[in-house]
């Protein structure tokens, strides 16, 4: 098969340090993109919920239309198009943040929906009985029944998240598999250098989509337990 | 934010995005049909009562999973064809890529639809004197292919969505066809509105379809495994 190709792996090692610092960024694109996802999610799934048109409407147009257009056209939308009619300087970090975090919003809405929609109305209807305005209600009623069943659906749109990061290289945002691709075109050596990125992503990843699973059998358990 | 919208340039050019969406529909369906085949060969073999086998399958599978596709298919692009001594070009390494990741996760769905049918099943079809395959082409599959639809179709729209990517390595899919004629007509926010656009109406009939098949199938109290 090979024709004697010699794997030499110690530029790739000795440029590491770069690799891991673009991992970083990796990291810290999924991280804002997570919680800005949530939040927009959270205020998205509300109006899905909603039984007043005005809110469910919209919600419902800005859920399908990020849930069935693909992330690498969103993310290349605001970095080619929306900079046109932008009002301040879109970088590529930004570009990449809005892109993830308009996804994973109308992903998480959807998470959302679904659970709050578990938890009967009756409960909505009694905190009301006691006086609380719908924020109270949300909070301290519906909320804390629901997250524990959302969790699992969460962990695993993060950890989507942190894998579509590297969709940022295309706009030239220097996080792990851009540098991965610099450094190869430097060094002539794509075999080593994308070998190394793969597994580092790997070594990552993986441990999570662990603990994830862990987490999601022991929760089966705690309710076939009651 | 008085920007003149003009559409001109795009609707004169529709037929390269046309061309664009032809080629995205080309690598979505042969990467399925390599990936259905592809993925039933892998969950078999992490089925198999052999840890020889069903060890380095499942490893394979949570490889792929656990990756992000960019990253493969760079691999796949600038580091297999050093490897083999073979250049491929932009399509058959999307193919190869897309084929190979699909596989990963319809695995997945295979092993979770055939591992849903009750062990009477095996039991019975023993009795009758079959062999391990004839049990599985005869009772298991056609029993748990049912089941597996709304996965598959879901993980069928996840692959059009992520073709989007062999724009990166030049193939000229509907988002390569975007880039560069935005950068011929210099009307980025025209452009990509308008391949987003396309893009929405491919897919959100399909997820629409996809809806409406899971609530006729929840209705029939037919099972379904994700």
């Amino acid at each position: 098969m090979t024709d004697g190709h010699v794997w030499n792996f110690a530029p790739v090692l000795e440029n590491l340090p770069l690799l891991v610092s673009g991992m970083g960024g990796n990291v810290l694109l999924a991280i804002c993109a997570i919680v800005a996802g949530f939040a927009v999610g959270l205020v998205g799934g509300l109006g899905r919920y909603s039984r007043k048109i005005i809110y469910r409407w919209p919600a419902t147009l800005f859920v399908e239309v990020f849930r069935n257009t693909p992330v690498l056209v969103q993310i290349m939308w605001f970095y080619f198009a929306f900079p046109v009619i932008s009002p301040f300087r879109v970088s590529s970090f930004t570009a990449a943040l809005l892109g993830l975090a308009l996804n994973t919003g109308a992903f998480s809405a959807e998470i959302f929906r679904g659970g709050i929609q578990s938890i009967s109305r009756g409960q909505w209807d009694a905190g009301g009985a006691l006086g609380m305005t719908y924020l109270q209600q949300l909070r301290r009623i519906v909320l804390p029944q629901a997250v524990k069943r959302m969790v699992p659906a969460f962990t695993n749109r993060a950890i989507e998240v942190l894998k579509m990061t590297t969709l940022a290289s295309t706009i030239a945002y220097g996080e792990i598999l851009y540098r991965g691709k610099v450094l190869s075109f430097s060094h002539f050596n794509p075999i080593e250098t994308y070998t190394v990125v793969a597994l580092l992503f790997f070594t990552l990843v993986y441990p999570l989509t662990r603990v994830v699973r862990r987490f999601e059998l022991s929760q089966k358990k705690d309710q076939s337990g009651d | 934010m008085d920007y003149e919208w003009d559409f001109s340039a795009v609707l004169s050019n529709i037929d390269l995005l046309l061309l664009g969406l032809l080629n995205t529909l080309k690598v979505t369906a042969l990467a399925l049909c390599f990936g259905l085949a592809l993925g039933l060969v892998l969950a078999l073999l992490r089925l198999s009562q052999r840890r020889l086998v069903s060890i380095p399958a499942g490893l394979v599978i949570e490889f792929l999973r656990s990756t992000p596709p960019l990253v493969q298919l760079f691999w796949v692009f600038f580091a297999l064809p050093l490897l083999v001594g073979i250049t491929f070009e932009p399509l058959t390494a999307a193919v190869i890529t897309f084929s190979i990741q699909s596989a990963a996760f319809f695995a997945e769905v295979f092993r979770g639809g055939i591992i849903s049918i009750e062990t009477g099943q095996w039991e019975s079809a023993r009795a009758l004197g079959m062999r391990y395959w004839e049990m599985m082409r005869r009772i298991i599959l056609p029993q748990s292919v049912k089941r597996m639809i709304p996965a598959f179709a879901e993980r069928s729209i996840e692959v059009l969505k992520t073709t989007t990517l062999v724009a990166s390595v030049a193939y000229a899919d509907l988002l390569y066809q975007a880039i560069s004629l935005s950068q011929q007509t210099y009307r980025p926010l025209e452009v990509f509105s308008v391949v987003a656009v396309m893009y929405f109406l491919l897919i959100f009939p399909l997820s629409q379809a996809l809806n409406l098949f899971e609530r006729y199938l929840g209705r029939s109290g037919e099972g379904t495994v994700h």
